[in-house]
């Protein structure tokens, strides 16, 4: 924090983001893999969420009106595409599980007017719970939506006695008026780090999941160091050739020429959400295998 | 040939002198204007109690809301994911628009010369402060932490934590806060002579307290010679902060990617917004005060047809420019902006913007009729009117992005305000009536030097326009 | 320090006080200088005053200098406060912004300009000198008053001169 700092690292902290090779060097990036076709919409993941981050249960009106916690979703789909099957109503629903994608130009971050997001080394939006002020402006950015507001103050009613022995204790309970969202279990890899450094070491993969990652009984959801070329999630990124500097990926490239010539080969299925809008989200989604009935 | 040459410049230099419609009458004396205003200073009659307490009340129900909404959290205002922002935010944007009314009749008139604006423009520059005070309340509504909204403020603490400069809210604290602290400046120092009227002829506690503010104004040359280069000069600086401050909340919304939002065009739609909204304010307030105070000679029909050709002529810009932004976005490559915009014609608000576009376009043709704007009560009403459409506008920018953004699975299609959300909106109009009847009943609200230079200059003009075209002999 | 007394005469307008200056000034009387009439107004006169002689206003050199330390202050402590306090600790952003730090370095420009401008104001009308209580509510109403501060020996052709041009009143100490 000092003039120092600033002339010594002066190309790092000068460049844009993202860059091609952003994280060669750096020990930790945290990505996902989520693979839709094996995801069953079970909700396994979303309850582990709430129990490993101190997520009030708002209640069924509540969540009718909106103002649910979940900080990951479950969405469900009907329909293939945009057809909507007469034939067979209760085939071709698809989930989709929505969290934080940890965008590396993260349109939350710059609006914050006191500096409550910010981006860590390791790859994760960070979320500052004791600077926010509420102004909310970070959800009204996110094309995601995936920031959710207390609007409530859940800790003097979600969990009366005994309820409240089950909460994490590497999590803070968050009072009315701050924004949250999904950490990618950042207790964990932090314990897990120092874990690691008190080794000399860096985290080896596997070693550290997500609580909805541990939980899924289908393993859809892949986490890992996307730095550390030896780990699944890298490997998968590899294979679907999904950059995570790009606003395009092959996936799509491919499929545009493949229809161009009249072929529909499958072979990549990895995209991310919304990434032509350039927010560069660390989750890659596994496009789910169709077959051509239902 | 020179006899011919020397006509049409003795005629150029009569019409300079001629009376123009908006003139005031040269009959009056300087003393009777003095008597007229610090009339309206006097012990206030029992119709006044009745509207202050009345506004008292809803401004105190609008607190109760304030205070229900502080001890539950936000969610009581039925809020929600994704609408995070609902009226709040919206009424913010239309109190600091219309705030712009006062720069716009004392600067910017003031630097044109025009007249016409020197009976009307103090209770519009007192219009401009309070409305940024009432805006100011929104913003510590709307926070989820009110008590730490210091936050924004770059105060040096140990922790280093500064606001973040690249956020348009911190940008809007700024040019607000600037904003609010030139206005009041400008606004009490254009007060000074007319304050030393006031203690002049006071007695007792009053007689103390505008002598401390009218800052020992003797009336001298120097002072008068100061007074003037200061207000020219303030007035320079207060026209180019007010065209940022709206620019800069309107940036709030256009450096957002949300469909709806992402428009250049934003801030000089948003200004040409607050200009329209704020001549619509001057308008009702002129017919209130007129009446009220009996002010008939000082702010006569013709200066209301002025202003209403005025608020007519930014009422086109702002269609211009509302209709280039629906242009912009039909014509343009991002299909999810049509689709917003197509949401907001046919969706849950489908209604409220109709009703936007009809009475902030097409209203305002009535101001194009003179037997309509002479006319007081219609213009009464159609400057209510006006504002409402206004205000309706910045509803319209702000929810329907949230409630059709570009993700679909958070689409939501049944979101309204809740009595929260209404009763502190309408706490705010009580809060600004509140504090526009304190100000005039303490506070002169036409500026008496200012019409005596009127009159002055018209009895010269008169005189000089005789002996150019001496009257033929009975 | 040569004792000064004050004498202040009311006019019914504008032209009268004028001719009131000229012939001050003609006259040359011995124990005033023009610098120390005062003219007295409801309103401002620039022809009126403009005949006591060349009385500057340097207002606007105060505004200048309160727009350049507005904008310094505005630049030098946002921008390196972005640098040190926010950037560093999360990097690849540019150190110096140039929207946001132009708005605020545009905004406590105008804000310094304005401070210093009334500053420069309330100094040069000079509140902090009281230099006599002579004054009189009448010229808040409608009368033009011509206040002369001069040695006692030179009152007494100043009342002559001003009861000659039609003084409405004269009051002040001998």
């Amino acid at each position: 924090m000092s003039l120092d700092n600033l002339t010594s690292n002066w190309s790092k902290l000068r460049t844009r983001r993202p860059q091609p090779d952003q994280y060669q060097e750096a020990p930790y990036k945290w990505a996902m893999v989520i693979d839709l076709d094996a995801c069953t919409g079970c909700n396994a993941c979303t309850t582990a969420c709430y129990a490993e981050n101190n997520l009030p249960v708002v209640g069924k009106e509540r969540f009718l009106k909106g103002q649910a916690m979940h900080w990951l979703r479950i969405e469900r789909y009907w329909g293939e595409g945009t057809e909507f099957t007469q034939e067979f109503p209760e085939q071709g629903a698809q989930f989709l599980p929505m969290m934080c994608q940890q965008c590396e130009a993260a349109p939350c971050e710059i609006v914050c007017p006191v500096g409550a997001t910010h981006h860590t080394p390791d790859g994760l939006n960070s979320q500052v719970y004791n600077r926010c002020v509420g102004s909310r402006y970070c959800s009204a950015n996110c094309p995601y939506k995936v920031r959710y507001f207390n609007w409530f103050n859940y800790p003097e009613s979600a969990w009366p006695s005994p309820l409240e022995l089950q909460l994490n204790p590497d999590v803070t309970v968050r009072s009315k008026g701050v924004m949250e969202k999904c950490t990618f279990c950042v207790q964990r890899l932090t314990e897990a780090k120092s874990k690691a450094r008190t080794e000399k070491r860096t985290v080896r993969d596997g070693e550290v999941l997500t609580a909805c990652a541990q939980a899924c009984p289908t393993s859809a959801i892949h986490f890992g160091n996307l730095a550390d070329s030896s780990s699944e999630v890298h490997r998968m990124w590899k294979a679907q050739q999904v950059e995570l500097s790009a606003d395009k990926q092959k996936k799509d490239e491919e499929r545009e020429k493949d229809e161009a010539l009249g072929k529909t080969d499958e072979a990549l299925r990895g995209y991310r959400v919304l990434e032509d809008l350039r927010t560069y989200p660390s989750v890659v989604y596994l496009e789910r295998i169709r077959s051509s009935e239902a | 040939m020179n006899e011919a040459l020397l006509e049409e410049k003795d005629v150029a230099i009569e019409r300079r002198f001629e009376p123009k419609a908006q003139d005031i009458d040269d009959e009056i004396s300087w003393a009777q204007i003095n008597v007229d205003v610090l009339k309206s200073l006097e012990r206030p009659r029992l119709l006044y109690w009745v509207i202050f307490f009345g506004s008292l009340a809803i401004f105190m129900w609008g607190v109760y809301c304030e205070i229900y909404q502080y001890k539950n959290g936000l969610g009581s205002a039925d809020l929600e994911n994704p609408q995070v922002w609902g009226l709040y935010i919206a009424t913010f944007i239309f109190w600091i628009g219309m705030s712009h009314s006062g720069t716009l009749l004392s600067a910017i008139l003031l630097i044109m010369h025009a007249d016409w604006r020197k009976p009307i423009y103090r209770f519009a520059e007192a219009m401009t402060t309070f409305s940024l005070m009432t805006a100011g309340l929104f913003v510590l509504v709307h926070l989820g932490r009110v008590w730490q909204f210091y936050y924004v403020v770059a105060y040096p603490n140990e922790r280093w934590a500064w606001p973040n400069f690249s956020s348009p809210l911190v940008w809007d604290a700024t040019a607000i806060g600037s904003y609010l602290t030139t206005s009041v400046i400008f606004l009490f120092f254009g007060m000074i002579p007319d304050l030393a009227i006031c203690r002049d002829n006071a007695t007792g506690y009053r007689k103390t307290f505008y002598r401390v503010l009218s800052l020992g104004w003797r009336g001298t040359d120097r002072q008068w010679a100061n007074f003037r280069v200061t207000y020219l000069t303030l007035a320079c600086l207060l026209i180019p902060l007010a065209v940022s401050v709206h620019s800069i909340v309107a940036t709030d919304f256009a450096v957002s990617q949300q469909p709806g939002w992402h428009t250049t065009s934003f801030p000089p739609y948003f200004v040409a917004g607050a200009l329209y909204s704020g001549c619509a304010a001057i308008i009702t307030l002129f017919i209130v005060l007129r009446y009220t105070f009996r002010f008939e000679k000082y702010m006569t029909i013709p200066i209301l047809e002025k202003l209403c050709k005025l608020t007519f002529a930014i009422s086109m810009v702002w269609t211009y420019l509302n209709l280039i932004e629906y242009a912009a976005v039909w014509y343009g490559t991002d299909p999810i902006a049509k689709q917003a915009l197509i949401f907001r014609a046919t969706g849950t608000y489908a209604w409220w913007w109709w009703a936007m576009n009809f009475f902030a376009s097409v209203l305002p043709f009535t101001l194009t009729w003179k037997r309509l704007r002479t006319n007081i009560p219609i213009m009464l009403v159609v400057s209510v009117l006006l504002n409402f459409g206004m205000w309706d506008e910045r509803f319209m920018i702000v929810t329907p992005t949230f409630a059709h953004g570009y993700y679909p699975w958070t689409w939501t299609n049944g979101w309204w305000p809740n009595w929260v959300q209404l009763g502190i909106v309408m706490g705010s109009f009580g809060w600004f009536n509140m504090l526009f009847m304190l100000f005039c009943k303490i506070f002169p609200s036409v500026s008496m030097y200012e019409v005596k230079e009127m009159v002055y200059h018209r009895r010269v003009a008169r005189k000089t326009l005789q002996t150019l075209r001496p009257s033929p002999d009975p | 320090m040569k004792k000064r007394s004050h004498i202040l005469a009311l006019f019914a307008d504008f032209e009268e006080a004028a001719v009131t200056i000229a012939a001050l000034r003609e006259a040359s009387i011995p124990g005033f200088k023009m610098q120390d009439v005062t003219l007295k107004s409801p309103i401002d006169h620039p022809e009126c005053s403009a005949e006591l002689g060349q009385r500057p206003v340097y207002i606007q050199i105060f505004s200048l200098l309160g727009a350049i330390c507005g904008s310094g202050l505005g630049f030098l402590g946002i921008s390196s406060a972005q640098a040190n306090f926010l950037r560093q600790a999360r990097g690849f952003f540019p150190i110096v912004p140039i929207p946001p730090d132009m708005v605020i370095t545009y905004e406590l420009f105008i804000l310094g300009a304005v401070f210093f401008t009334i500053t420069a104001c309330l100094i040069m009308w000079r509140i902090y000198r009281v230099e006599t209580d002579l004054y009189d509510v009448q010229i808040s109403l409608d009368k033009i008053g011509i206040l002369v501060e001069a040695e006692p020996k030179a009152i007494a052709s100043l009342r002559e001169i001003f009861t000659s041009h039609h003084a409405l009143e004269i009051s002040g100490s001998v």
